[in-house]
């Protein structure tokens, strides 16, 4: 019993908290109305100026708070499974070739992403427009076709930018993936992009996706085939960026746990 | 009954708040850590410009007031 009285207590606690918010936004917008009211009938400057900044302050308060805050230990809890789930495919597939990320002129939906996983390592690409993306397996060439991990966060990359990739190109990708992970998604605290030829060097520092990316390099084949959300969901934004297929060379952390350094290549074909 | 506010009363006030907001929206950190009251950083980012930018437009009717001014 007592354990029960305790799980419920800080709910309780949290749903209170944010009603509160709600009703003080709310009652300092009507006493700041109120107030305004009164400075008309008593013509008086002071209570305008009082109910000018309560109005104000009122609405403000009610337009910044954000509806809804999830914790981040219900995305590390949730993203594993999926991950785990991929591994299974892998390996009762026996793929040990790196996964390539598909370009959208290889698929028939160009806003979608798609990485394909060779059963040999001959590089032998399927053809542009002959992809059934319904399909798990592949014939010619013999291959897995898999959903990316970090499509979703792509897109909602792409919401926040209010642009597609497809529209744009490696510079905007170099200008603009830091200022989004870290001012406006509030996802990293450093990111830093360096393009060199045909390799793409990524560094992001205390990212929040640092635990579920710690949780794919246990599931071995996942982490070198497709690599953790936050590493696919930029090689869908890479692939599509630049129009060519996209592979993950390396993904790595620093001792400190601090850093993931990833590591891309873009094949010509 | 009439509000006893002067334009440049209104202007005084966008003036110190657009400053209040501008400030904060800058200096606020992304990692505020355990915290009862979340800030959507974006939306109190584009409040403090339309407050800026308000204040700009009463200085503009300002400055057309005086230049036109016989």
């Amino acid at each position: 019993m007592a354990t029960k009285t305790n799980a419920k207590k800080p709910k309780e606690f949290k749903v209170n908290i944010r009603f509160s918010t709600r009703m003080v936004a709310y009652t300092i917008l009507i006493l700041g109305l109120i107030s305004l009211a009164a400075s008309a009938f008593y013509a008086s400057s002071i209570l305008a100026f009082i109910g000018l900044g309560l109005t104000f302050w009122g609405a403000l308060l009610l337009y910044i708070t954000p509806t809804r805050y999830v914790k981040l230990d219900l995305l590390n809890a949730i993203a594993p499974s999926t991950l785990a789930n991929i591994e299974k495919m892998l390996t009762s597939s026996k793929l040990n070739e790196k996964g390539i990320y598909l370009p959208p002129k290889y698929l028939r939906d160009f806003e979608s992403s798609l990485v394909f996983i060779p059963s040999k390592n001959n590089k032998t690409l399927p053809r542009p427009g002959e992809i059934d993306e319904e399909k798990l397996y592949s014939k010619n060439p013999d291959g897995l076709f898999l959903t990316p991990p970090g499509l979703a966060l792509s897109k909602l990359f792409e919401k926040e930018l209010g642009t597609s990739f497809t529209k744009t190109d490696l510079n905007y990708i170099q200008n603009n993936l830091p200022k989004l992970l870290i001012e406006e998604m509030e996802i990293a605290e450093n990111v830093e992009v360096e393009i060199k030829d045909n390799l793409i060097t990524v560094e992001i520092a205390n990212h929040i996706f640092s635990e579920v990316c710690e949780e794919t390099r246990k599931l071995q084949k996942t982490h070198e085939t497709i690599g953790c959300t936050l590493s696919s969901a930029i090689a869908c934004a890479l692939a599509k960026a630049t129009g060519k297929p996209i592979t993950i060379l390396k993904e790595e952390q620093t001792q400190d746990g601090k850093t993931t350094k990833i590591q891309y290549r873009i094949i010509e074909d | 009954m009439q509000i006893p506010l002067t334009f440049w009363d209104i202007s005084l006030w966008l003036a110190v708040t657009a400053i209040t907001l501008l400030i904060t929206a800058e200096l606020i950190s992304p990692y505020y850590g355990q915290t009862n009251l979340h800030i959507n950083k974006k939306k109190l980012k584009n409040a403090a410009l339309i407050m800026g930018i308000l204040f700009l437009i009463t200085v503009a009717i300002r400055i057309y007031g005086i230049i036109t001014a016989p």
